[in-house]
């Protein structure tokens, strides 16, 4: 198939999921940011670390997002036969991918971008690092809908229900549990399950250019390959286990 | 060359229980016609289509759209079909005309050619009015034109509808099938499942029946009622011991008070009503339909049952 044609349905269905319902349900940009504030107003109430749930922010606005919002998306996919409709046309199963884990991205782009310019403006985050922030984000978000669109995809058979509690059990879960909204060092010798985690271990590499956590560059290299492993891996079992239709 | 054609096709589902849903069906559509798959739920319809839209794989057999072999050819078949699958729904937050605008565009129109096609597909469907109302506040029959609209508007040549008409009521109903018979006048070639037999005898050119995922007939609606020797149906209303008189050699079924007995000529049939008339019951005489035709072909009910 065409590349080009390939990355442009990307972007139409991208824009078939993420536009409609921008025009007519625009509250759902605040609804998006809105979760991943929720920690932030604790930490401000109790005396937390403010730099560190900022970046949290962004991680959960991009990390749930890819992992929820993916499953959800294909889910409900299946219910108006979009997929199936999809299937029967002369589309590459990556472009439907690439454009179902984009089109939530387009509604947490905002969140991210608030989270991001707030912590810049606090001086939490200095601004010749935003590159290496957009890049450690976006690598979440691709590893994240990679298991999200697996997932979804494997249990074809379980109920809508089913693959929302999932979903959102799993977004739960990768995003409060390690070390996003809050140091690593906290776990003491345990720090190491940060690397385990896209989630985790991209909030490490964003500290790190932050200034809010002191990484030996070995360390930052390290880092950086586990979390373009994880991406490499959810992308492999994305082309070769997800299946959306019998080929 | 055949718009669609399969040949000895098979599938089956393995599970705890291996179900074969299609045993070695072989179909064969004209180019430009309206053929209906007629069947029982259950019966393999959704399958066929399935396999024929290239969404399922066959577990054996060759199944060809335009002449591309659904499994080697895969990519050409997609490019010339369009499908409206069973029971779908719609995005509530869609209008018509976003459904036929971004579907057009992924079939690799301009953005100019995927409005014109958008246009057009919704004034045939006699949506144009409402294409930027959202789904959510448009009726059942709204709902599925606008989801046949999208199909049209990918200007395919062949258009695969899986139940197209199911849920909806009656005025509803009529209007997709006068759309479909303006698609097929217009040369396009259509595959409909369906399981109402008024839906398949009043918009086929050519059907074939199917249950338990074996052919059991296929060619024109009167071909397939000939199939059965008796021609005309004489409808009887009254008591049930006054109607027992009247089923002697001849296959009828009867439902509470009413007996439909079918007779092989018209002359059997205005016997029959003097018979019934002379005895002070109600009595109406018809042609055969494709549903007694069906229900005698499928099995489900015997005629002679009482």
């Amino acid at each position: 198939m065409n590349p080009r044609k390939m990355i442009k349905d990307a972007f139409i269905i991208a824009a078939l999921k993420a536009f409609p319902d921008l025009k007519r349900q625009p509250l759902l940009l605040m609804v998006m940011g809105l979760i991943s504030a929720v920690p932030l107003f604790f930490m401000l109430v109790f005396g937390g670390q403010i730099g560190h749930g900022l970046i949290g922010a962004m991680i959960s606005t991009v990390g749930f997002i890819g992992v929820a919002s993916s499953i959800q998306d294909i889910t409900w996919d299946r219910y108006v036969k979009v997929r199936e409709i999809i299937v029967a046309m002369p589309v590459h199963p990556i472009s439907y991918m690439v454009g179902t884990a984009l089109s939530p991205l387009i509604f947490s782009c905002p969140g991210t971008v608030f989270f991001m310019m707030l912590a810049i403006w606090l001086g939490f985050v200095p601004l010749q690092a935003l590159g290496w922030i957009v890049a450690a984000l976006l690598l979440c978000w691709a590893t994240l809908s990679g298991i999200g669109f697996v997932i979804s995809t494997y249990m074809r058979r379980a109920s809508v229900y089913t693959l929302n509690n999932l979903s959102n059990i799993l977004g739960i879960g990768l995003i409060f549990l390690p070390p996003i909204y809050y140091p690593e060092e906290i776990l003491g010798d345990l720090s190491w399950i940060a690397i385990a985690f896209p989630t985790s271990n991209a909030a490490g590499l964003i500290r790190a250019y932050s200034g809010l956590a002191a990484f030996s560059q070995e360390m930052i290299l390290i880092r950086w390959l586990a979390l373009l492993a994880m991406m490499v891996i959810s992308v492999l079992l994305v082309v070769f286990k997800a299946k959306w239709r019998e080929t | 060359m055949e718009a669609v054609k399969s040949v000895n096709l098979v599938k089956m589902y393995r599970g705890k229980e291996t179900v074969k849903a299609l045993k070695g069906v072989n179909i064969s559509i004209e180019k430009g016609e309206l053929f209906t798959l007629l069947g029982p739920n259950g019966a393999g319809k959704t399958t066929f289509l399935r396999i024929i839209s290239t969404q399922l794989l066959p577990t054996s057999g060759e199944a060809y759209v335009l002449g591309f072999n659904v499994l080697d050819e895969a990519e050409e078949v997609r490019e010339h079909i369009a499908v409206v699958p069973q029971d779908v729904a719609t995005y509530s937050n869609f209008t018509p005309w976003e459904y036929c605008y971004y579907f057009s565009l992924l079939r690799g129109m301009t953005k100019q050619k995927a409005k014109e096609m958008s246009e057009k597909a919704l004034k045939s469907v006699e949506l144009w009015e409402l294409r930027n109302r959202t789904c959510v506040t448009l009726s059942g029959g709204e709902k599925k034109r606008a989801i046949i609209a999208a199909a049209l508007s990918s200007d395919a040549e062949v258009l695969m509808l899986d139940e197209p008409t199911s849920g909806l009521d009656a005025i509803a109903r009529r209007k997709v099938w006068t759309v479909l018979r303006e698609m097929v006048e217009k040369g396009k070639t259509i595959l409909l499942t369906t399981h109402i037999m008024e839906e398949a005898e009043i918009i086929s050119d050519r059907l074939a029946i199917i249950n338990k995922g074996e052919l059991i007939a296929q060619g024109a609606v009167e071909k397939i009622k000939s199939l059965t020797k008796e021609k005309f149906r004489v409808m009887v209303e009254g008591s049930h011991k006054v109607l027992e008189k009247f089923t002697n050699n001849h296959s009828s079924v009867r439902f509470g008070s009413k007996r439909v007995i079918y007779v092989d000529n018209g002359d059997e049939a205005i016997e029959l009503i003097r018979k019934a008339l002379k005895n002070g019951l109600k009595a109406e005489a018809s042609p055969i339909t494709l549903e007694d035709v069906f229900v005698k072909l499928v099995g489900r009910v015997e005629f002679n049952e009482s």
